[in-house]
């Protein structure tokens, strides 16, 4: 009796132990979600009530966490846009105007394109270890069949676009298949469903993202990655104005 | 009869200040009718004319756009808008069709965008000319000379703000329907000052630039129809309702459309309010002169009665030193209430651009308000005199007129 008690203390603690803390998850997930540089394809599909849009194919390399540059390749009407994401600030040179205009403030949370992400959403990671509190809420079912670790995270300045989020963390591979993103009032602003996790070298990363914008009426957005490369030489030149203006 | 009206002058005349100060009343209450009716009917009619010249006598729109229209949805918009204006244009009654988008757009002359915003719009440039006369507010260039088809007008309150200048190369940053970010470029050819701060606040295109900038092909939000009178729309809109290419869609006259429905009746009833106001302190104070002469001259009442003369005859006399009083009164009041009215009709009140701002961009209140002093104002308020007269002198009157002949030859003596 005294020795099946004393397993069962020890079975529990050693459970106990194997349980990763918040910050430890976070730090998994960052791993996975942040490389240094990165280059894929995306296919933005964006779905509401109203219309059918043609989906919008883009080019996007990526350097760190607020640098990445996006070029438009279809449909027509965009085909040749460029976007690059510099820190605080945004460009954007366009086949009609001829020009680069900068998009600054408010401007980088509305929507991309009219979808359910914001230019912030597309053109930044942000590395969650170092923006948020975090506390473990448990593990829960998720995604096909999953056992996720449920986290709730609070910003730790206010100039974060999402101050609360509530994340489910697959315990397998430390992807966050679910996020439930909250304004500082505790208003649900968005869902994120990430799938089709797929290994890159030592990482994996979602290939496909399903974004909800809950302040609009039953819109969403598809983003499906392809030709995805992590830590690959991208040329410096890609992330400058010059860039831009070369068409 | 001329006796009676014989007498009517001995008495108006028996007590010259008391009978100066009842038509002075009179004078008052008319001249103030005057400018008032004149102020009411050109600032509303001002308003009401430049909304229904810019918002069409009558409109054709999508159900769900009309539904919708704080929202703006470009998506909701008519197609096929060509063969529609044609259909429209060849139907009686139709003098102008201007199919028209509008959207909010932020106006850039260097590379930031976000500083400067305008309510943008694309419309045919006879559109321009004929309906928002831009022609008569130009203050710089011209309205789309057709040097390009890219040209761009600004109203004088944005072009100030992003210090632009006829010749500069700007862009208008808007959206597609479906909220992509698209923009404009183009040198803007012309700069107009309306004095109405929603219009002065505006970016003007041609159709075709708006309907790439909301990637829309052949279509409009909405189309606009224009007949030769605006007071004519509700006929106008039920002929152009019927048309089969316009199943599905909705007409409205702008009288039937808000904010303007509820104008209409909201000036009806300040004119109806004002009028009523104005006549019944007048009135009182024939009334009051009225009852002093019946009264000082109740035993003169008596003798006449007593003479032959009918209750009838006691109404009428009193009636026309009443009503003569009231003639000499009210066109006084309309000489002078039509000259300040005339005045406020050549120089107007200014209200500011900062004032005018404020406002819904659905009325285009201007930034100086002008009287419309017209004759059947003066005819009005001329009539409404010997209306005061009438009702002030009525009781007075009635009181002389049912006065014992012998009571009344008594009052005298007490």
């Amino acid at each position: 009796m005294k020795l099946t008690a004393l397993l069962v203390l020890l079975t529990s603690t050693l459970s106990w132990a194997q349980t990763p803390t918040a910050d430890q998850i976070l730090a998994k997930v960052d791993a996975n979600m942040v490389s240094e540089t990165r280059s894929n394809k995306t296919k933005m599909t964006s779905i509401t009530p109203q219309r059918t849009r043609p989906p919008f194919e883009m080019a996007i390399m990526a350097k760190g966490a607020d640098v990445a540059a996006i070029e438009y390749i279809a449909p027509v009407r965009n085909k040749g846009t460029k976007m690059l994401r510099t820190g605080t600030e945004m460009k954007m040179w366009d086949p009609e105007s001829e020009r680069v205009s900068t998009i600054s403030g408010h401007m980088l949370r509305d929507g991309m394109m009219g979808t359910d992400l914001s230019y912030d959403d597309m053109m930044s990671i942000t590395t969650l270890r170092t923006a948020y509190t975090s506390t473990l809420k448990g593990t829960e079912p998720c995604g096909n069949g999953e056992t996720c670790y449920k986290l709730e995270l609070n910003a730790k300045t206010a100039s974060i676009s999402y101050p609360k989020r509530v994340m489910w963390v697959d315990t397998a591979h430390h992807i966050p298949l679910k996020q439930e993103l909250f304004a500082a009032s505790g208003m649900l602003l968005k869902t994120w469903e990430m799938s089709q996790v797929t290994q890159f070298g030592d990482r994996w990363y979602p290939l496909k993202m399903v974004v909800m914008d809950k302040q609009q009426q039953g819109t969403s957005t598809v983003l499906e990655i392809s030709e995805l490369q992590f830590d690959v030489p991208l040329a410096e030149e890609v992330f400058s104005t010059r860039w831009l203006e070369r068409h | 009869m001329m006796l009676l009206l014989r007498l009517a002058v001995r008495n108006a005349r028996r007590n010259t200040v008391r009978t100066l100060l009842t038509a002075l009343t009179v004078t008052f209450g008319t001249a103030v009718l005057t400018v008032a009716m004149a102020w009411i009917t050109g600032v509303f009619g001002d308003v009401l004319g430049t909304a229904a010249d810019a918002a069409g006598h009558v409109r054709v729109v999508d159900p769900d756009f009309a539904s919708r229209e704080q929202m703006n949805p470009l998506y909701e918009h008519v197609t096929g808008v060509a063969a529609r204006a044609e259909a429209i244009a060849a139907m009686p009654g139709v003098s102008d069709v201007a199919p028209r988008i509008m959207t909010g757009v932020s106006v850039s002359v260097g590379d930031e965008i976000g500083e400067v915003f305008a309510l943008a719009m694309g419309a045919p440039k006879a559109y321009y000319e004929r309906r928002m006369r831009f022609d008569e507010h130009l203050v710089e260039g011209s309205i789309f000379p057709g040097q390009s088809p890219k040209e761009i007008v600004l109203g004088a309150t944005v072009a100030k703000r992003a210090g632009v200048k006829i010749g500069d190369d700007i862009v208008l940053f808007g959206q597609t329907q479906d909220g992509s970010m698209s923009p404009l470029r183009g040198p803007l050819v012309g700069i107009v000052h309306t004095g109405t701060a929603a219009i002065d606040q505006g970016a003007f295109v041609l159709l075709e630039r708006m309907m790439y900038m909301a990637d829309i092909d052949d279509a409009a939000t909405e189309i606009l129809v224009f007949g030769e009178d605006r007071d004519d729309a509700p006929a106008l809109a039920a002929t152009v309702s019927a048309a089969p290419e316009l199943n599905g869609l909705t007409v409205q006259a702008w009288t039937h459309r808000e904010p303007w429905s509820g104008m209409l009746a909201i000036a009806d009833v300040v004119r109806g309010i004002l009028v009523a106001i104005v006549v019944f302190i007048t009135a009182l104070g024939v009334w009051n002169t009225m009852m002093m002469s019946v009264m000082e001259r109740t035993s003169e009442i008596g003798v006449m009665r007593s003479m032959g003369l009918s209750r009838m005859g006691a109404v009428f006399l009193f009636v026309s030193e009443a009503g003569g009083i009231a003639v000499l009164g009210g066109l006084l009041g309309v000489a002078i209430g039509g000259a300040a009215a005339r005045y406020l009709e050549v120089v107007g009140v200014t209200l500011g651009e900062a004032t005018t701002a404020q406002f819904p961009s659905d009325i285009p209140m201007k930034a100086t308000l002008y009287a419309d002093m017209r004759p059947d104002i003066a005819m009005t308020a001329f009539l409404l005199a010997l209306l005061m007269a009438a009702i002030g002198s009525a009781l007075p009157s009635l009181r002389a007129a049912s006065i014992a002949p012998v009571e009344a030859m008594r009052t005298g003596r007490r």
